[in-house]
């Protein structure tokens, strides 16, 4: 791992606006991260805690209302800078009028590739993940599972630098969870920078060199997962609070 | 350009797999077939009913289909999250919205393209009949060839389309699209009728013009407003675009048997030009200005 910093935010603030423009929410409230190459870096935190939101603006979809987003030193809009990046969006969106196979080739256009190197690619990765048996059936009437791992072979499509993964383990079963764990460390060994969200602490333990804990927009905690001196869960705990537990209780009472 | 061809070809082939699409295109080839069938004792008549039934069928069913296409695509885009991860890869927001409206009038195309070569096969049909009712006296016989190659032209693809979609695989509603195309090439250009269709191409290219500003502002309302919304505003521009289609008179310049003036499609693409540029321009505003979730 070096010093070269991948992504960086300073002060970032999101309010999102009804259409008369006024204010509904303060997703994320003054957040400073920063990623370094060759690193895996989770983003915690419970639902609404603006992880999305974060990724979303790294990724140049939502624009800050305040503060500043940089991506390989670039605005996130910026072509050549998007174009050294994979995303694995939360649920698994991709067109169900196309097969796997069309699908990576969908993806390996958005990407640039010829049309031999596109298809060249897609039968590596849909040998990766598993699907060359399927690979002419329409994505629509996949099990999420495998939907998931089409999507996970999209993000790969364009070989990129740096890997946007927003919980990438998620509608998965136990084995394919353990792949997907085991597929992320091996990127990283071969120097790729791994973003990534869960809600499964277990998964960022296991994968992450780095976390941040968000709650409320804002970063309660941040650190190297091996120096937290005890199991990350409660690590979290005590950062964002058992909440629910409490709710729970005056419910049943 | 792997980018924008990329975009185009799946949106041209979202449309084209719509149920909706094949649904618009079966009524608009019913509507060509039939009426000119239901006139065909208006006797010498037969072809200018056939032409008339097809310029309208490709006036309607094409503004339905620009109307609504945009709108399904671009929206299912935007809630479905696919919009999402096309924009996370290297590809501007304007070069989406711009190659999925293309990807729009491809498909557009695709429909008129089936439409006025069935319109053409009918005319070929009708003036056959024309000839065995001339020569033998048989009114029954008249309509029967053009019905019959109708007929054709619309059973052929879905049977085509059912058959590969159990035993290939194939896509229904692509493949039954596909052999419509195929179907109606050949059943208009077995007797091709040059003169017959310089006299239509610009009658088309004027018919299909009102139809591009529908498709384009379809497409920038829907990246703006959600499904509702945006047809509502499209379905003002329509409202804007009426009178002007009045002063098309394309029925009557094909009824007198001479072409339609050059001085005047000309000022028909001047005008359409703007018309489309606006739309797009605001389009490209719109996508560049919004978040996108």
């Amino acid at each position: 791992m070096n010093e070269e910093i991948v992504i960086s935010l300073k002060g970032v603030r999101k309010t999102f606006r009804d259409f008369w423009l006024r204010p509904t929410v303060n997703a994320v409230d003054g957040l400073d991260l920063s990623v370094r190459r060759g690193e895996v870096f989770g983003l915690l935190g419970p639902n609404g805690s603006g992880k999305s939101t974060t990724i979303k603006m790294i990724l140049g979809l939502l624009d800050p209302t305040a503060g500043e987003v940089l991506m390989f030193g670039r605005s996130p809009r910026s072509l050549s800078a998007r174009a050294r990046l994979g995303y694995l969006p939360e649920l698994s969106y991709m067109h169900p009028f196309l097969t796997a196979r069309e699908t990576l080739m969908y993806y390996a256009g958005l990407c640039g590739l010829s049309r031999n190197e596109g298809a060249k690619r897609t039968a590596e990765l849909l040998a990766m993940v598993k699907l060359e048996d399927v690979a002419n059936r329409a994505v629509g009437g996949f099990s999420k599972g495998m939907a998931r791992r089409v999507a996970l072979a999209s993000a790969l499509v364009g070989r990129p630098e740096l890997l946007v993964l927003d919980e990438p383990t998620s509608g998965l079963d136990p084995v394919s969870t353990k792949e997907v764990k085991m597929l992320v460390k091996a990127l990283a060994a071969n120097g790729m920078t791994i973003l990534m969200t869960s809600h499964l602490l277990a998964d960022a333990e296991d994968v992450c060199d780095r976390v941040m804990i968000l709650n409320h927009g804002k970063a309660v905690a941040e650190g190297r997962v091996a120096e937290l001196g005890g199991s990350l869960e409660d690590f979290f705990l005590a950062k964002v609070g058992s909440a629910d537990e409490f709710v729970l209780a005056d419910f049943l009472s | 350009m792997r980018r924008w061809l990329a975009i185009i070809l799946a949106t041209a082939l979202e449309l084209l797999c719509e149920p909706l699409f094949l649904l618009v295109l079966l009524a608009a080839l019913v509507l060509a077939a039939v009426a000119p069938a239901m006139h065909y004792h208006q006797f010498g008549e037969a072809s200018r009913m056939a032409r008339d039934a097809g310029l309208s069928s490709v006036l309607i069913g094409g503004a339905v289909v620009a109307f609504v296409g945009p709108v399904r695509t671009f929206r299912r885009e935007f809630e479905t999250g696919t919009a999402q991860v096309a924009l996370a890869h290297s590809v501007s927001r304007t070069a989406f919205f711009l190659s999925k409206t293309i990807g729009c009038a491809v498909a557009y195309f695709a429909f008129v393209a089936i439409v006025s070569l069935t319109s053409l096969t009918i005319v070929n049909g009708a003036e056959i009949g024309g000839r065995f009712a001339s020569v033998r006296g048989d009114m029954a016989r008249l309509w029967g060839p053009s019905f019959a190659l109708a007929v054709a032209v619309i059973v052929l693809p879905l049977v085509a389309g059912a058959v590969l979609n159990r035993f290939a695989r194939f896509r229904f509603t692509l493949t039954a699209n596909v052999f419509a195309l195929l179907v109606a090439f050949a059943g208009a250009f077995y007797r091709f009728d040059a003169a017959l269709a310089s006299r239509l191409l610009p009658a088309l290219a004027l018919a299909t013009s009102p139809a591009l500003v529908l498709l384009a502002s379809s497409a920038a309302f829907a990246v703006r407003f959600k499904a509702n919304a945006a047809m509502s505003f499209v379905a003002l521009v329509a409202a804007c675009l009426m009178p002007a289609l009045g002063c098309y008179c394309l029925s009557d310049a094909l009824a007198d048997g001479g072409s339609i003036p050059a001085g005047y499609a000309a000022l028909a693409f001047a005008v359409l030009a703007p018309a489309v540029a606006a739309p797009l321009v605001l389009g490209v505003h719109f996508i560049n200005g919004r978040d996108v979730q």
